[in-house]
């Protein structure tokens, strides 16, 4: 028992690697996806590429999808068919490409005076070649070109002035919508804040709305916007915004966020007052959005059941898809959280999580929503009602790997036998016989080594052993077969260690190489089954010992109790998992506890020897974690740190009566002469 | 110095004559060395925006405080997403030109997640970066790089080796070389470079705000006050300016350090370090930095 090793346990945090039920070390989630979505975020930038991309496929005649603009691929074409116009648009297409990616990228290549002389005098150029094409075949190809060519040269007026009379007369096509972002950006470069706004907001370009809005996102900002226009289409953007930014200030994730505009209370209520207004006027084409915002923000400010009233208003009110489909979303949150649990919110809780299933998900929005409403309202909320079984199933559906199995992890050993049933009885719930279905979908892909019951049978019985329960562990156990322990995240762990060795004389540090191997073992026994027949058959030989054999066999129980210990080298046997935050959890008997008893008793002993083992053993800081012997002090004024020794500590006490014990000992072990902790107690205790 | 207490003139030899002789001769080298050069007296910030333009605010506020040396962040070194490959982002744009009487010091920070790759060749591309925005931008009066790292005991030989090389790379362009050092690598071997900026901020934990104000508190400086005498690198000793604004639990928490706490902390490590009173950095040169302490307050952060 070394500093060096205390430190390395207080280092070690580990994480089963390759197992189905790895725990997280420290893990927190917070499930706390943004509710309100009001349009498809799939970029401007997006959609345009991929046009652009189908146009290039269009003309080559290709089936093969293009993934980026293949000027050599598209030249070629062009030359094959004579088309001398698209091969010089092609050329100084690319020239300009060129350009701008050199002037925005930032490459290990910075640009020399002479670079930007040559990048400009080539903008210039395809410039003045595109402005001679204005009337071609591909005339709208080249108006587009000619106002690249003026945006990266900031000649933002020419632009404006260039839409307004002559690219607003194109037809329409991709290349008219592009020209049309441009000009919007002209606007905005050229003091024209509000009609760039709107027409970033009508082409769904969000990264510029955000950039132009970035400050101005506020209750006045929005009522002003509703004011000038009733139908502003950059009022969703900013709605969504600010009931996302009031979502952060209500929040209590544990995270500060950064870049989050804040949205105090009262401007929250300002607000709500404005949607309600807003609904009232009859004005605006989308109520649907606004009594839906109400909504959500009465509900996140504490006023759930008019947030109940609004919602329900909401989903009946006009919007667009993305509106109403938003509603639907914020009615299942805002009712599940409200309404008695019965067979009617059963066949409701059904219906909405298939609809959440069944929607067309691009940006993931329906997952998060889903995400959301399982982890803060649904499996509390079945759990409270005495329907475990169903919260456990609604956990696995979303996250099979960590918080359901940290749940299977903590809840009674009864409740989990109760949540195998479940998968082998007829369910009556419509709920229940929904997540049945789904999960026997999702379980079909695992691997044979680790299927759910085998999963299951493993964790009764290790909950029937964390309890010292060793027949009924043993009942569970003998149906999980070896190869289930040999692809478990912690099985190098068990292969090469073993629960026989004195942890306070000697620590089983495994290599790294080893333990994060990940590679499956070999054991040839069911190690936890081992663990359970010995410790069972010690337990029933040490009521029948007495005198010295008593104590002796006290004292190599106690052995096994603290290397089974979360605090053990065997904690493999008890545990999916190791980490410094470990403690004695709800359904868990203390070993340590117990093997602290069984070494007192030893250590009554007239065996000088085991004695000695006994009490060595007692000074074991692991049997006790945070019962060290000292603490240190840092000065106010800095310099070394302090020793304050704490007499009151466990581990105090039994090195004082190890110190006295070894007072009288003509014979001290080696493991205690040489124990740098000890020698370090003694000249404390002497003192 | 034991060995001279060992002679004897009586029984001195020829070759002990020697000895004494090279001993005498090297004695004044090694107390030469044993003293490091101390840092000038003056006065400099940091410059930590994207674009480089100075507004008649900022521009007084050099000339107040007779600033002559602007560390200015060049561009940052990050990993490309999902692959080896580091990359530069976000360069500075020179809007404005730089004052010539100005001495820049290109300063570059490199992620810690870049020292877990290939390093090879990246002190040649970044000094060589450096150079040419100098050229392209006419930024005439630099005479060092400085490199920006929260590097840990893991990646710590890593950094040290890269910063050799960009050492000599520097010195091919007559450039010295300086580093960020954090409270935390001070208990660390120092960093081969010519001297070290010690960033006496962002000290503590954001989520334990109630505690302590996590851009500086003296009390989470203390700790690392011991290693300061020890530290065998010249130092120069940065201090916050700024401000942080977040939400934290519906709380609208505006972070800034009061003038009182940066003097404390400033008297506390010159108490351990008289170096440290020479050269003085703020960080970071902003219209609302400078309009957050009165002319008293920033003559104190700067008294040497």
């Amino acid at each position: 028992m070394t500093r060096k090793h205390l430190k390395r346990f207080i280092a070690i945090s580990m994480m089963t690697a390759v197992s189905t039920t790895a725990f997280p070390c420290v893990g927190y989630y917070t499930h706390n996806y943004y509710l309100f979505h009001v349009y498809n975020s799939n970029e401007f930038s997006n959609r345009m590429d991929e046009i652009t991309l189908d146009n290039w496929k269009s003309y080559l005649g290709s089936d093969e999808d293009l993934y980026y603009f293949d000027a050599d691929k598209i030249r070629d074409f062009a030359n094959s068919k004579g088309d001398a116009l698209m091969v010089s648009y092609v050329n100084n297409l690319e020239r300009y490409l060129d350009c701008a990616s050199k002037v925005i990228s930032d490459a290990w290549d910075y640009p020399s005076k002479e670079d930007l002389a040559q990048r400009n005098r080539i903008i210039n150029e395809v410039r003045t070649y595109a402005e001679g094409k204005l009337t071609s075949r591909l005339r709208s190809q080249h108006a587009l070109l000619f106002m690249r060519c003026n945006m990266l040269q900031g000649k933002h007026a020419e632009n404006v002035t260039f839409w307004e009379q002559t690219g607003v007369k194109l037809i329409e096509s991709v290349y008219k919508d592009m020209m049309k972002n441009i000009y919007a950006g002209a606007l905005l470069k050229t003091n024209h804040p509000d009609e760039a706004g709107r027409l970033f907001a009508e082409m769904g370009d969000w990264s510029s709305l955000m950039t132009q809005y970035y400050k101005k996102r506020s209750y006045q900002a929005i009522r002003q916007e509703y004011q000038h226009n009733a139908n502003s289409a950059v009022l969703p953007f900013l709605l969504q915004d600010f009931v996302n930014n009031s979502q952060e200030a209500v929040d209590e994730d544990g995270y500060g966020k950064m870049f989050v505009r804040t949205i105090t209370k009262l401007e929250a209520q300002q607000m709500i007052l404005l949607a309600g207004e807003v609904v009232k006027e009859g004005k605006s084409r989308v109520p649907a959005l606004w009594m839906s915002a109400k909504a959500w923000l009465e509900y996140m400010y504490g006023n759930r059941q008019q947030a109940l009233t609004d919602i329900d208003e909401a989903v009946k009110m006009e919007g667009t898809d993305w509106m109403k489909n938003n509603a639907r979303v914020l009615r299942f949150y805002i009712s599940a959280a409200q309404q008695p649990i019965n067979d009617q919110f059963d066949n409701y809780v059904a219906g909405e999580l298939a609809w959440l299933k069944s929607m067309n998900d691009e940006d993931g929005f329906y997952w998060r929503a889903n995400e959301r409403i399982v982890h803060q309202v649904l499996v509390d909320k079945y759990a409270q009602n005495n329907r475990v079984e169903t919260s456990l199933a609604l956990l696995n559906i979303i996250d099979p790997h960590y918080e359901y199995v940290e749940a299977l992890d903590t809840i009674d050993v009864k409740s989990v036998e109760s949540y195998l049933g479940y998968f082998n009885r007829t369910l009556s719930s419509p709920l229940d016989r929904y997540l049945k279905n789904l999960l026997s979908t999702h379980n079909s892909d695992l691997p044979d080594t680790h299927t759910p019951e085998l999963e299951l049978y493993d964790l009764i019985g290790t909950k029937y052993m964390r309890l010292c329960q060793w027949p009924e562990a043993m009942e569970w156990l003998k149906k999980v077969p070896v190869s289930f322990y040999n692809n478990a995240g912690y099985a190098a762990y068990a292969a090469n260690r073993s629960y026989k060795v004195e942890p306070w004389i000697k620590r089983q540090w495994l290599k790294d190489s080893i333990a994060y191997s990940g590679e499956p073992q070999h054991m040839t026994s069911n190690p936890k089954m081992d663990f359970v027949k010995e410790i069972n058959s010690m337990e029933d030989r040490l009521k029948k010992l007495k005198g010295k054999n008593h104590q002796q066999a006290c004292y190599d129980l106690a052995v096994m109790y603290a290397q089974a210990n979360f605090t053990g080298d065997c904690w493999y046997l008890m545990r999916n998992g190791k980490s410094w935050a470990d403690e004695v959890r709800v359904n868990e008997a203390d070993l340590n506890a117990k093997a602290v008893r069984l070494l007192r008793s030893a250590a009554e002993t007239t065996d000088p020897q085991l004695k000695e083992r006994a009490l060595f053993a007692l000074s074991y800081i692991y049997l006790y974690p945070g019962e060290e012997w000292f603490t240190y002090n840092w000065g106010a004024s800095g310099g070394q740190p302090r020793r304050t020794v704490k007499p009151e500590t466990s581990q105090y006490k039994a090195f004082a009566a190890l110190a006295e014990f070894e007072a009288n000992n003509k014979n001290v072990s080696s493991y205690v002469s040489r124990c740098d902790e000890y020698i370090q107690f003694c000249k404390y205790f002497k003192k | 110095m034991k060995i001279f207490s060992n002679f004897a003139p009586d029984i001195c030899t020829a070759s002990m004559e020697k000895r004494w002789l090279v001993c005498m001769i090297l004695l004044p080298f090694f107390l030469a060395c044993s003293h490091q050069e101390r840092m000038d007296d003056e006065n400099a910030v940091y410059y930590w925006r994207t674009e480089w333009r100075l507004d008649s605010l900022e521009r007084d506020f050099i000339e107040q405080y007779q600033i002559h040396k602007v560390y200015c962040r060049y561009f940052d070194v990050v990993t490309d997403e999902g692959a080896t490959e580091l990359k530069p982002i976000a360069t500075i744009v020179f809007v404005d030109t730089v004052p010539q009487d100005l001495e820049i010091i290109p300063t570059v920070y490199i992620t810690e997640a870049c020292l877990h790759q290939s390093l090879t060749g990246l002190a040649t591309k970044i000094v060589e970066r450096v150079v040419k925005m100098n050229e392209t931008n006419d930024v005439h009066n630099v005479k060092e790089i400085q490199i920006d790292c929260d590097y840990t005991l893991r990646s710590r030989q890593g950094y040290y080796e890269f910063l050799a090389e960009v050492r000599e790379e520097a010195r091919k362009h007559a450039m010295g070389l300086s580093t960020t050092i954090r409270l935390h690598q001070l208990s660390m071997p120092v960093p081969p470079v010519d001297y070290g900026v010690l960033m006496i901020y962002n000290t503590g934990d954001p989520q334990k705000y109630m505690e302590r104000n996590p851009i500086l508190d003296l009390r989470d400086v203390e700790p690392y006050l011991r290693y300061l005498g020890s530290y065998q690198l010249k130092l120069a000793a940065a201090y916050p300016v700024f401000s942080w604004q977040r939400v934290f639990y519906n709380m609208n928490l505006v972070h800034e350090v009061s003038a009182d706490e940066i003097l404390k902390v400033k008297a506390a490590v010159e108490n351990e370090r008289d170096e440290l009173r020479h050269s003085i950095l703020l960080y970071h040169l902003d219209h609302d930095n400078i309009n957050r302490y009165d002319k008293k307050t920033f003559e104190a952060f700067y008294r040497h």
